[in-house]
């Protein structure tokens, strides 16, 4: 039997997950060889810590991003304004719980926040919702430019990019805060055995996977993604697809915001999310969802977002200097492009069928 | 013979986003000059070429990509790598000449392959190029952590060579208005641009192409190799732009540059070539540049604005351009259907109006919402930090002191050596505390020498291994790419055990219990500096 016309063989093949899920075990098996004691997990009163939650921990803010990040590249769009607004989530978050760190004039209850770990100026539910609510109107903006301005994705957002970064720095005057109420820090330090920003992405995850598989937004996604005229003629309100889009783009960076912030316990507008956005977008391109939109797989996207993190975490461990981090990413990512060019998979094909024959 | 104002437009309605960008630059030099006295000298005129000779070089090589319907996101990466290696070199002995033919070479194949990629393996551009800036600001660490110093004699010289500007300068006495060296190299490489993009078959290709790829692939134009070329073109103007910025500030380092990016793709936008790509001027985007370093100039100006705000405005104005450009568009499609229907037209219309309300309205909402948080954050602080920011832009992460620094394990000496430097306040504070209690502060002014108590810095200790310090879990996030976040080296003795681990806070990168460990020494320092 040939192994093309074995119906488990070209499932398996066909997954979307077989790339990223094949190229996360690649790192890991180096870490195996390279890396002593990187798959120990170690419990520390009932949670676990370790290399391996190490990447999952680090990693959950891209892989929120990732989401999101889907459901834009699949619409054929490209959304590179989530490092900003993971900023500006931020700022919001840390100005709403304390203001006065801004102020010249110190109040009289300085000294609570910053030996008082309950106290806060707004309830955190407060605080996560108006957030959350401003991160969404900031997608929401990049999608009414693009699906109703028509303006190209790259340039919209371009624009919150750039201009995202100076509106985050206005909200906290320049000033990076310090965020010392406890219960905020839990998003992003917490433990329940295992990181609870962990829980956060299987959260979003859900609400995704929801979303797209369970009501027929999946469909109309990769249907704008394929041909968004097409679309259109055959009933599919594009323009509200692209907006939703973009949309949840904004509100996962805006969760990813927080759960940063409140992981490093600052509101740093100048360097948080720095450079997320490009991680995103090659962990989607890892996932096999084709830059220019159509067909996606959430799950593919997590794992992509996961691969980055591996191969910087594997970096850092091997005791290669961080600053090298960057340019070792780009080599990965230029392995992938190539394994994913359409060359090469052509040539790849003619081997295997040789080989099967 | 009468002639209205829109028949007028829609006859030239090719210059019509270069006219908008020319009344900008003269409204925005204009209000600059108005307000600031300091503006109305020629000699400020001449610096803002001075300044920027590589945003100009860096911008023309972008035009040809963004007109063939591309983009480049390299181009900081390659600057800063040029500047790295035209240090590195210069300091290994090279000569200032074969070090400039090196790097451009290496600019210029460095684009090629980038292009190649792009086009052999249809990669898309932004993919592409983000991974080319990537390996190549990665590059620069491989090379050197810290800025490399220039001190070659060629590029002092060229950097300090004054051109006088004819009847403005008086050339006894060498003073008045002047141009350096640089600024010549880029003008000539803005009229070569000129020269290529509109004169040669090449230029007409690359235009054709970002037209459309596939008519002039049906047309018989050669556009694989035009495609290449173009990310070739812009590799080259980078590394030039690379070689003028070195000569300019004298050192190369790899954080030179950052999100050089897109200053460079908001002045062409600005200059009248739209992403879309098909359309545009070279010299639009000489324009286009001039408008964003009159803007970074009257900011620099005013003084009390913070710089920030220079992002909000190049913001703001490129998605006014993008909106007029789009608006000439749909004129555009608008005139080729007037024959039509009247009922498409007047779909047209309604359409036209509807988007170009939608791009207004997003303009509006933009500034309103900015100065709306500006106010409220200054009800809420009681005015401004300003002083802080401002010296927090300006400040550098220094070496830490600490570096390589290792604890003996003897009695009597240190068990832990806590470094912090620089934050937005520029702080270098080294706390070195025993065992017996003693805790040394050094801000490096001054050395404080203050007491906690021996079970306190047994009880941090503790806390300390417990998180697991000494394990594999705990390793070095030294990165050196943030400007104004802190930077730690933690060294800490226990039975027996040294181990110095380093970390940035702004990144995510740390492992999970190192900021818990700092937090935990943070309050044993802390108190003794409040004390």
């Amino acid at each position: 039997m040939s192994p093309a016309g074995n119906p488990r063989h070209r499932k398996l093949t066909e997954s979307r997950l077989l790339f990223p899920v094949l190229a996360l075990a690649l790192i890991l098996v180096f870490d195996f060889f390279y890396v002593p004691g990187f798959f120990t997990i170690t419990n520390r009163d009932g949670n676990l810590y370790g290399n391996l939650i190490d990447i999952l921990r680090n990693g959950s803010a891209v892989m929120l991003l990732a989401i999101g990040m889907t459901f834009v590249i699949a619409t054929g769009g490209v959304d590179l304004s989530v490092g900003a607004v993971m900023a500006i989530a931020a700022s919001v978050a840390a100005v709403m719980m304390n203001p006065v760190i801004l102020g010249t004039s110190i109040g009289t209850d300085i000294e609570k926040f910053v030996t008082d770990p309950s106290f806060t100026y707004s309830p955190l539910w407060e605080v996560i919702l108006v957030t959350l609510a401003v991160s969404t109107l900031c997608g929401l903006w990049n999608g009414l430019l693009i699906a109703y301005g028509r303006i190209q994705a790259i340039m919209a957002t371009l624009i919150l990019m750039i201009a995202g970064r100076g509106i985050a720095q206005l909200i906290t005057n320049g000033v990076r805060i310090q965020i010392f109420y406890e219960p905020f820090a839990y998003i992003g330090n917490g433990w329940l055995v295992l990181p609870f920003s962990l829980y956060i992405v299987a959260a979003v995850f859900a609400l995704a996977w929801v979303l797209t598989r369970r009501t027929a937004i999946g469909l109309f996604i990769e249907s704008v993604g394929i041909n968004a005229t097409s679309s259109y003629f055959s009933g599919i309100n594009e323009k509200r697809i692209k907006v939703l889009a973009y949309a949840f783009s904004g509100f996962c960076a805006g969760v990813a915001g927080l759960v940063a912030s409140s992981n490093i316990r600052t509101s740093d507008a100048n360097n948080l999310g720095w450079g997320y956005e490009l991680d995103a977008i090659l962990a989607v391109a890892i996932g096999g969802t084709l830059t220019t939109g159509g067909r996606f797989s959430l799950a593919a996207s997590l794992v992509g977002a996961l691969v980055m993190q591996a191969t910087t975490t594997s970096i850092l461990a091997i005791g290669v200097p961080a600053f090298a981090v960057q340019a070792i990413k780009g080599f990965v990512v230029v392995l992938v492009l190539l394994l994913y060019s359409e060359q090469l998979r052509a040539l790849l094909r003619k081997l295997t069928s040789q080989w099967g024959a | 013979m009468p002639t209205s104002i829109g028949g007028l437009l829609s006859r030239n309605k090719r210059f019509v986003p270069l006219a908008v960008t020319i009344v900008m630059l003269l409204l925005a030099y204009g209000f600059g000059a108005y307000h600031y006295a300091a503006m109305r000298e020629p000699q400020v005129f001449f610096n803002l070429f001075r300044n920027y000779p590589f945003l100009l070089i860096s911008a023309v090589g972008m035009t040809f990509v963004i007109i063939s319907g591309g983009i480049d996101l390299s181009v900081s990466g390659v600057v800063a790598l040029t500047t790295v290696v035209v240090a590195a070199l210069l300091r290994a002995g090279w000569d200032a000449w074969a070090v400039i033919g090196f790097v451009l070479a290496m600019g210029t194949l460095y684009g090629a392959l980038m292009g190649s990629f792009i086009t052999y393996l249809k990669v898309q551009p932004f993919i592409a190029t983000l991974a080319g800036m990537w390996i190549a600001r990665g590059m620069c660490f491989f090379i050197s952590d810290d800025a490399i110093p220039i001190r070659d004699r060629t590029f002092r010289i060229l950097a300090r060579t004054k051109i006088l500007i004819p009847g403005l300068a008086d050339p006894d006495t060498k003073t008045g208005a002047f141009v350096s060296f640089l600024v010549v190299a880029a003008i000539v490489v803005l009229l070569v641009a000129i020269y290529v993009a509109h004169y040669t078959r090449f230029g007409r290709t690359v235009y054709a192409l970002g037209g459309n790829e596939r008519s002039a692939q049906l047309m018989g134009l050669p556009v694989q190799r035009t495609k290449v070329l173009v990310y070739t073109i812009s590799g080259f103007c980078s590394a030039l732009a690379g070689v003028t910025l070195s000569i300019s500030v004298m050192s190369g380092h790899g954080l030179y540059a950052s999100n050089f990016e897109m200053d460079v793709i908001a002045s062409v936008v600005m200059g009248g070539a739209p992403l879309s790509g098909g359309t545009g001027y070279v010299f639009g985007t000489l324009l286009g540049v001039l408008v964003n370093i009159v803007i970074q100039s009257i900011i620099q100006f005013n003084g009390q604005l913070s710089s920030w705000w220079t992002k909000i405005v190049i913001g703001a104005l490129t998605l006014m351009f993008i909106g007029v450009q789009s608006y000439m568009l749909t004129r555009k499609g608008r005139a080729k259907q007037r024959t039509a229907a009247r009922a498409d037209r007047s779909i047209l219309m309604r359409r036209r109006r509807k988007q170009v309300v939608t791009i207004a309205a997003a303009a509006a909402v933009l500034l309103v919402a900015v100065r709306g948080v500006n106010r409220w954050v200054r009800q809420a602080t009681g005015g401004g930090v300003e002083a802080v920011a401002v010296q927090g832009e300006a400040c550098q992460d220094p070496p830490l002191r600490t570096l390589g620094l290792t604890v003996p394990t003897s009695d009597g000496a240190p068990v832990i050596v806590f470094e912090r430097n620089g934050g937005p306040r520029c702080v270098g504070e080294v706390f070195t505390v025993f065992a017996d209690g003693r805790v040394v502060a050094d801000d490096g002014k001054e050395v404080r020498e203050e007491r906690s108590t021996p079970a306190e810095v047994a009880q941090v200790l503790a806390e300390i291994d417990g998180l697991g310090w000494f394990s594999d879990e705990l390793y070095d996030t030294w990165h050196t790419r943030c400007r104004e976040c802190y930077g730690y080296a933690v060294t800490v003795a226990s039975q027996g055990r040294v181990k110095q681990v380093k970390g940035v806070d702004g990144g995510t990168d740390a492992p999970a219990r190192y900021w818990d460990a700092v937090k935990a020494i943070h309050g044993l320092v802390r108190k003794e500096k409040e004390r």
